[in-house]
């Protein structure tokens, strides 16, 4: 009994001073400067900023729209991983994107990503950057990895931006920025708003009265005022029936979908809620299969990931013009 | 001997009932001036030939009344289910998902939420109510298998712990699917269901509701002598000539099958099972012959309202029915339990 407190005591003394002996971590190799007067770059999104001394040379995207800003300034070269795909990767990048290691389905963890020793990490969420995730951004400049966050995936909702075509061309000048490669930002803003100017030249979405159809079986998920869908449908010069509706998506009421009588249903195709199991609820259903765009079958069909605002928003107007001009011949 | 007080209170309630049900009718997200709903339904129920305009008729008739109508038979069967194994079990909290049955559904319909598999050729919201039910029919057997003691018996107590146990599993196994393998709209899809909706409801699925209830609460109306001769204990409900062992499979199995139907059609939705039997008590007293048809017609309207509330007090968009259930009830239940601690009445039935 008596020589339980003397212990303890000597116990904590030998456990102290036991660590004050270990070595710190190894320290972060000091990167050379590469490029002459571009570097240093600052990055700043969500209310972080990260410097970055050289351009990335093993950068890690997390989230599909994260991977496909990167492949779209053909920088796939520079990755070492890549994570969290909600569907497909679309044709024209996915020989490269299939040149790089897939750490994760879905968050690798942050073991894994160190794993993958990588001097950046861009990711479409805030969630990324969770505890449960890769960890916080602080964490990771301690460990000497940069990162960057998409706006439009900031956790507070004052820091994300309008949804608007210059928003993603922004975001794509940033990470364009970081790597040292600013003048591909510059081409593909001005090859997106040639195709935009085409777009609204070609108007195919005249007069046409849309129903975004994006999910849901008891309401309709359906594309809203303020997002990417709202987007898509302007850039064609079709009308949204719910554009009166607030933020990006909303779910509202099949009563209203029935009174507005749509001309064209748009489906988003996406893995959890395909267009084929939307068609077969729409025309099995009793009310909904009397609309006149359902026994007309008028419908256009984009992937859902054309849908979200992102490099890839513009190939979803694209294609819904297309679809929309293949309808009415 | 039926007296006048216990003739009048079901009239009453079949009455409101039926305002609720009309009132009900005229809101919803377009608005349908009154006098057109009633045109609708005059020239459906062919009263009258009015000119009516064919979304009016597809929004009133085909969108909203299966839906009302569906809700009156959800809550009445929730509302019956909960009466029937508060009384059988002896026990305040019982309420239709006693027997993990919500529990097991929900294992279903998270499966096939998760993995986005069909079952049988049926996809969606189909899929999702099938793999529901037949979750639910898997736990109550397990549930039964677990209660069942020596020569068939069913203790009460038994059959309330094993619910408890397979329901626990069941959560777990929901809580791992959805954070291993969600995707980012799995757990909001699971939300969704988890909380219950009459929403989408149609004529199909709504009559089949009806039908079903009806009969299950003619079958325990007919066993509603013997009901009440299980209130004073199994010794006496013996003595008085009851089949103990059988009347309680017959009733545990019967209300746990009705129970899995409602919630293979409209999710879990709280509160009313539990409730509305305590809530009915208070007016009727606990003879069965009076109480069932008074929860029967109580829980209906209940849910009816509350459906109401859920599509109407925010604008655009729904609020769960689910939400306004509990919302609505804890309170209540929160001032029945205060008012039997002051022991002004004898809730239990």
């Amino acid at each position: 009994m008596r020589s339980r407190p003397l212990h303890a005591i000597l116990s904590a003394t030998l456990l102290v001073v036991g660590l004050a002996g270990c070595a710190d971590a190894p320290a972060a190799e000091e990167k050379p400067v590469a490029d002459g007067g571009h570097f240093p770059v600052e990055v700043t999104s969500c209310g972080f900023t990260s410097t970055l001394n050289a351009p990335p040379e093993r950068a890690v995207t997390l989230n599909q729209g994260a991977t496909e800003v990167v492949l779209a300034l053909d920088l796939a070269d520079r990755l070492v991983g890549t994570a969290y795909l909600d569907d497909e990767v679309p044709q024209k990048w996915r020989t490269a994107y299939e040149s790089v290691p897939v750490l994760s389905e879905q968050y690798p963890s942050r073991e894994a990503l160190l794993k993958a020793a990588p001097d950046f990490a861009y990711a479409s969420y805030g969630s990324a950057f969770d505890r449960k995730a890769v960890g916080s951004r602080e964490e990771l400049a301690d460990s000497g990895i940069a990162s960057y966050t998409s706006p439009f995936g900031c956790g507070e909702e004052g820091e994300r931006p309008e949804t608007t075509f210059e928003s993603v061309w922004r975001e794509v000048d940033a990470v364009a920025d970081a790597f040292g490669v600013p003048e591909r930002a510059t081409a593909l803003r001005e090859a997106q708003q040639r195709q935009l100017e085409e777009l609204a030249a070609s108007a195919a979405g005249e007069g046409v009265d849309v129903f975004w159809y994006d999910s849901g079986e008891k309401s309709a998920f359906t594309g809203a005022g303020g997002g990417g869908p709202q987007l898509v449908l302007d850039a064609v010069g079709a009308t949204n029936l719910f554009a009166h509706v607030e933020g990006g998506w909303a779910d509202v009421s099949w009563e209203k979908v029935v009174e507005s009588d749509p001309d064209v249903i748009v489906l988003a195709d996406a893995a959890w809620s395909t267009a084929a199991d939307k068609i077969a609820y729409l025309e099995g259903d009793p009310v909904l299969g009397q609309l006149r765009a359902v026994r007309e079958q008028r419908y256009v069909t984009i992937p859902f990931s054309e849908s979200t605002p992102g490099v890839r928003l513009v190939d979803g107007a694209v294609s819904v013009a297309e679809q929309l001009e293949a309808l009415d011949q | 001997m039926v007296t006048a007080r216990q003739l009048t209170a079901p009239v009453v309630a079949l009455l409101v009932l039926g305002v609720t049900m009309t009132v009900a009718l005229g809101i919803g997200a377009v608005h349908v001036p009154v006098p057109d709903v009633l045109e609708v339904i005059a020239r459906r129920l062919r009263l009258a030939d009015p000119d009516v305009p064919l979304v009016d008729d597809q929004i009133v008739w085909q969108m909203r009344m299966p839906r009302v109508l569906g809700a009156a038979a959800v809550g009445a069967g929730l509302a019956v289910c909960g009466t029937v194994l508060q009384s059988l079990t002896r026990n305040d909290l019982a309420d239709p998902y006693l027997l993990g049955i919500s529990s097991g559904a929900a294992v279903g319909a998270v499966t096939v939420i998760v993995l986005g598999t069909g079952i049988g050729g049926l996809v969606g919201g189909a899929a999702v109510g099938a793999a529901a039910f037949l979750g639910a029919l898997a736990a109550l057997v397990l549930v039964l298998v677990l209660a069942a003691g020596p020569g068939g018996s069913l203790p009460p107590s038994r059959t309330v712990l094993a619910g408890v146990a397979v329901g626990q599993a069941c959560a777990a196994y929901t809580s791992f699917l959805v954070m291993s393998q969600g995707d980012s709209q799995a757990a909001r899809r699971m939300l969704d269901w988890t909380l219950g909706s009459v929403a989408g409801l149609r004529w199909q699925s709504s009559l089949g509701l009806t039908a079903v209830v009806l009969v299950a609460t003619l079958v325990i109306l007919g066993n509603a002598r013997s009901l009440d001769a299980f209130a004073f204990g199994e010794a006496s409900a013996r003595s008085l000539g009851v089949d103990v062992t059988r009347l309680r499979w017959l009733l545990l199995a019967g209300s746990a099958l009705l129970t899995a139907v409602l919630v293979a059609n409209v999710g879990a939705i709280g509160f009313v099972g539990l409730v509305v039997p305590h809530m009915v008590r208070l007016v009727t007293g606990p003879t069965h012959r009076v109480l069932l048809p008074m929860a029967a017609l109580v829980g209906a309207t209940f849910l009816v309202a509350a459906d109401t509330a859920a599509r109407s007090v925010a604008g655009d968009t729904e609020i769960p029915i689910g939400v306004v259930t509990g919302l609505v009830g804890a309170p209540f239940f929160a001032w029945l339990l205060r008012r039997a601690r002051s022991g002004r009445a004898g809730v239990a039935g």
